[in-house]
């Protein structure tokens, strides 16, 4: 008897916590629950929340994550565990969250966004998500390097870039830090260099990726795919004596010490780059099209995108933040100045970013600024090619061996994701 | 009910009482939500929407017949469990030996190898970065040795060993415990017996200690099998299965097909034929050992 | 005799030291990098600091909400450790004494789950533990260890069992002792190293574990645990690398302090003792 009285405790035991854990609380004022990445802007995110908090008494619980981002929201989603609000990116993920996200085509605070901002987001017409940030990215150079190199003219072709390159190397100073050992790196380098192929050949960026999705179109198939080898091929050889070992790090503190001129990043890597040398300047570069020096540009668009979910417990709390941050004095200054980055909102401050700068006035002197297609692309793409073109640049595929594999991990994804 | 009837029952329910409670903890905390994933298995899904399609074998004929990624990355797998399984098991044993004998600073010398398994593999894998990129060309400065100067995470052929010399410098001191623990339990009276009979001090090895911390042995090796089949966090933070494709292993294949490319049900039939692997691979090896096990 | 054993001793700790310091280099960088600067350390990590930054650490302190999410860590692992000891030792214990067909069958059903990787499974067991009300609690996640943490134990004491002559199992209970008190008094007290090991190997990954309690906790601002707290200050761009160095140190400080002072409760030869008796 006593080894049953025994399991019987042990159970009980075990059941115990149940009654422990289960104590919510509902009384009070309503707490969003908040689900975010980007945990370098840990700081503002605090800074808003304690700011929303004073202005309205409604306190925002945001937690923070990055690599594992995606696997905790699918876990929670599934679980019915839904965050109030959740962030993600644009383009193919409106299909993704489709279950999950609350419309926002009719609220008014969506008037006051730019029209290029919402069109990652708006899909026939119905706007799933609230662009977050806008973002350009190309290549980041240091300018006081460039100076002392006697580099007095910015390269835009591909074979003027070669000619810096090479200068630099002459002088002793390590032209790139290619960042190639993060895949995220590689997809943004090597669409930039075919950014107005789709818009030219194949009718537009949708066009183009629905043949790709439906197979009619192989990367195989295209021929300024040559440019982006050059590119890789240019940056690998001279990105140092280990240019597969070069993470974000590497590229940003190179850069900020000068041992680097250039690396290809977004504004993004500013706040880290001028952390390690406030003293430095940095300026962009467009990304080379081949040796086109016209359709050269930067890659600009929102692509981090906040969701409202609906089935959220505080819908209309979580649609009043997104007002407040839309409409009112704090949430307007918040990103240009406290995230540093540019924002969605019409009519916003300009940031204290020396790339936001450097962008704005490229894009005012007519440089071409692209939408970022690839992430039109199938869910998962980013991570499969990434890794694809960073074996070409470990030298595992040569380019025809390359370009199949393209294609194939391409096609299973599309297959299943339709 | 006859006295012997009333023994058996009293030892089944003795046998029932003492092990009910595991059975209960491991059936709530991964059978059962295993075997939930495994009817994920039979759809397609992609993790999100409320709506499983059902599509019976499909995903494991794919997986069997149309990717060679995955076989790829179960082949560097394997190469890189049989290294560690080798390594980590010998040099742990080895190392349990001497930190077990008359050592001065004994305790501070296990408590320095078992250190880095305690550190998060995050910070591992960032301090490994450096020390192999930044690192080694301050040393290359500082000694000349060309062996600094090559790429041992950017270079395919090199990669392997890297990964190998992580992999097990981080999980060295875990077997270290297991195995001094299964020293411990070797009865004194035993080697002192062997001593007086002559035995030198390796003959005393493999004859008295090493038949009876066979236990520590299966162990060790039954886990770092199951371990390095499910290598998964030093590759993400190390390579993250880079350059290329060529340190992908198995678990961070999967974790990719469901959560990053969002085929969850394929994911998840990818895990099951992991697990059968391992399970085969599993029984074969306890077996094996457990016919050495010795009793007192 | 002695003599010669001492040099060779010496010998071999000599030797076994400066391989050990070479082992612990990267963590020596993990500790001069949490005293330097951001700028510092991006610039060279392996420097040595020029000053010793305790703002780090007081920082690093305040930011990861220490105290509280100390105290849930704590929760978390001991429930766990004590829950595996528990149903591990007895479970072991008696499959290792049942020799039938039947118990190796129970015995592979509860070492199985050491084989499963865990995501292929993890997002039906925060639906299972979200029905049983496990979520949102240091608690409820100390019980969810249970079931992940006894595969390893058990197969532990399964081994260890062994060197534990059956005897004492008939002896215990002639004296009209019931089998469960004839193991705790009796047998149990004997498996010390083995329950150490199980003790450690589990409070260390238990204070260390990550992603199962990202999952279960992370709606809960109060309840999170001090890995993840320390994992905030990683991002995929950007790392806060002078407070992550310092969080890293502080968040394993407990789990290396409880380590050393446990190793000196490691005792020789107690089986040894018991046959004399």
């Amino acid at each position: 008897m006593k080894k049953l009285l025994f399991t019987l405790l042990v159970l009980l035991l075990a059941f115990s916590p149940l009654t422990a854990a289960g104590q919510e609380e509902k009384a009070g004022p309503p707490t969003l629950n908040v689900l975010f990445y980007s945990p370098e802007l840990a700081e503002q995110y605090n800074d808003m929340v304690a700011a929303y908090k004073a202005e309205t008494g409604v306190t925002l619980d945001i937690t923070v994550l990055q690599t594992d981002y995606r696997s905790v929201l699918t876990s929670r989603l599934n679980s019915g565990d839904v965050p109030d609000i959740f962030m993600s990116s644009a383009y193919a993920d409106n299909s993704t969250y489709k279950d999950y996200v609350y419309d926002l085509t009719d609220e008014a605070f969506i008037q006051e966004l730019e029209p290029s901002a919402l069109q990652g987001v708006t899909v026939d017409g119905r706007v799933l998500g609230y662009p977050f940030l806008v973002q350009s990215h190309s290549f980041i150079y240091n300018k006081q390097v460039f100076e002392e190199n006697g580099i007095t003219t910015l390269p835009r072709t591909l074979d003027e870039f070669e000619a810096v390159a090479k200068k630099l190397q002459a002088n002793g100073v390590q032209p790139f830090a290619t960042g190639f050992k993060e895949f995220w790196v590689l997809p943004q380098t090597a669409w930039q260099a075919i950014a107005n192929v789709p818009v030219e050949n194949y009718g537009g960026y949708e066009n183009f990726v629905s043949m790709l999705n439906t197979g009619k179109l192989k990367f195989k198939d295209i021929p300024e795919m040559s440019q982006v080898f050059d590119l890789l091929d240019l940056i690998g050889e001279y990105g140092g004596p280990k240019p597969n070992e070069s993470d974000f790090n590497d590229q940003t503190s190179a850069l900020a010490t000068g041992k680097v001129a250039m690396i290809h990043q977004g504004n993004w890597a500013e706040d880290s780059i001028r952390k390690t040398n406030p003293e430095v300047e940095l300026g962009f570069l467009v990304g080379p099209t081949g040796n086109n020096a016209e359709t050269a540009g930067l890659m600009f668009d929102s692509n981090q995108t906040i969701r409202i979910a609906k089935d959220g417990e505080n819908l209309e709390e979580s649609l009043a933040w997104l007002e407040w941050l839309t409409t009112s004095e704090y949430g307007r200054n918040w990103i240009p100045g406290q995230v540093k980055q540019l924002s969605p909102i019409k009519g916003a401050a300009a940031p204290d970013s020396q790339i936001a700068e450097s962008t704005t006035a490229m894009l005012g002197e007519g440089v071409p600024g692209y939408p970022w297609f690839y992430q039109m692309f199938p869910t998962g793409t980013e991570q499969q090619l990434g890794a694809i073109l960073q074996g070409y640049c470990a030298g595992l595929t040569d380019r025809a061996e390359t370009l199949d594999a393209l294609d194939a991990a391409y096609t299973k994804i599309a297959k299943a994701a339709f | 009910m006859t006295p012997l009837k009333r023994k058996q029952l009293s030892r089944a329910m003795v046998f029932t009482g003492f092990t009910l409670p595991a059975l209960v903890a491991i059936l709530i905390s991964v059978e059962i939500p295993f075997l939930m994933s495994v009817f994920s298995s039979f759809t397609k899904w992609n993790g999100l929407d409320r709506a499983q399609t059902f599509i019976g074998l499909e995903n494991y004929k794919e997986l069997i017949l149309d990717d060679l990624d995955m076989w790829k990355a179960f082949g560097f797998t394997l190469r890189l469990t049989l290294g560690s399984v080798i390594v980590t098991n010998i040099t742990a044993l080895l190392l349990a030996v001497l930190l077990d004998s008359d050592l001065k600073a004994k305790n501070t010398l296990r408590a320095a190898y078992y250190v880095p398994n305690i550190i998060s593999l995050i910070i591992i894998g960032y301090i490994w970065r450096f020390i192999f990129s930044a690192g080694f060309e301050s040393f290359y400065q500082i000694t000349g040795l060309e062996f600094f100067m090559f790429s041992w995470l950017g270079d395919v052929k090199l990669v392997y060993f890297s990964v190998l010399m992580v992999s097990v410098w981080h999980s060295l001191g875990f077997y270290l415990v297991v195995y001094i623990a299964g020293l411990q339990t070797v009865p004194r009276d035993l080697i002192e017996a062997a001593m007086i009979d002559g035995a030198s001090a390796v003959g005393r090895f493999f004859r008295v200690t090493l038949p009876l911390i066979m236990p520590s042995i299966t162990v060790s090796v039954f886990h770092s099998l199951s371990n390095g089949l499910k290598a998964f966090d030093v590759i993400f933070s190390l390579t993250n299965g880079g350059p290329g494709n060529s340190t992908t292993t198995i678990a961070l294949d999967i974790y990719r097909t469901a959560f990053v490319i969002n085929r969850f049900g394929y994911g998840t039939a990818k895990s099951v034929i992991l697990f059968l692997i391992i399970l085969i691979l599993s029984l074969f090896q306890v077996r094996m050992f457990k016919q050495r096990e010795v009793e007192v | 005799m002695k003599k010669r054993r001492s040099l060779a001793s010496s010998l071999t700790t000599v030797v076994l030291s400066i391989i050990a310091l070479g082992y612990l280099y990267p963590l020596f960088l993990v500790l001069i990098n949490s005293f330097k600067t951001f700028s510092e350390i991006t610039s060279n990590v392996l420097a040595l600091p020029t000053r010793l930054v305790f703002e780090n650490f007081t920082n690093a302190f305040r930011i990861m909400n220490y105290p509280q999410y100390f105290i849930n860590t704590l929760i978390a692992t001991v429930v766990g450790v004590c829950g595996v000891v528990l149903v591990s030792s007895l479970a072991g214990y008696r499959l290792s004494r049942t020799k039938t067909r039947y118990s190796f069958i129970i015995f592979m059903i509860l070492i199985a789950p050491m084989m499963i990787p865990f995501h292929s499974f993890m997002i039906s067991l925060v639906k299972v533990a979200k029905e049983l009300h496990l979520i949102g609690s240091p608690l409820g996640l100390g019980v969810l260890y249970w079931g992940l943490g006894a595969s390893l134990a058990l197969f532990m004491y399964h081994g260890a069992v062994k060197s534990v002559p059956q005897e004492l199992d008939d002896c215990a209970m002639i004296d009209g002792a019931s089998p469960l008190r004839a193991f705790f008094q009796i047998i149990f007290p004997l498996l010390q190293p083995v329950t150490v090991s199980v003790v450690v190997i589990n409070t260390m990954w238990m204070w260390n574990d990550f992603l199962l309690p990202l999952l279960v906790l992370s709606g809960s601002k109060k309840s999170l645990t001090l890995q993840l707290a320390a994992y905030n200050f990683f991002g995929l761009y950007k790392v806060d690398w002078n407070y992550a160095m310092a969080g890293v140190l502080l968040t394993i400080l407990p789990a290396i302090i409880f380590y050393l002072s446990l190793q000196r409760y490691i005792i020789k030869g107690m089986v040894a003792g018991a046959v004399k008796t």
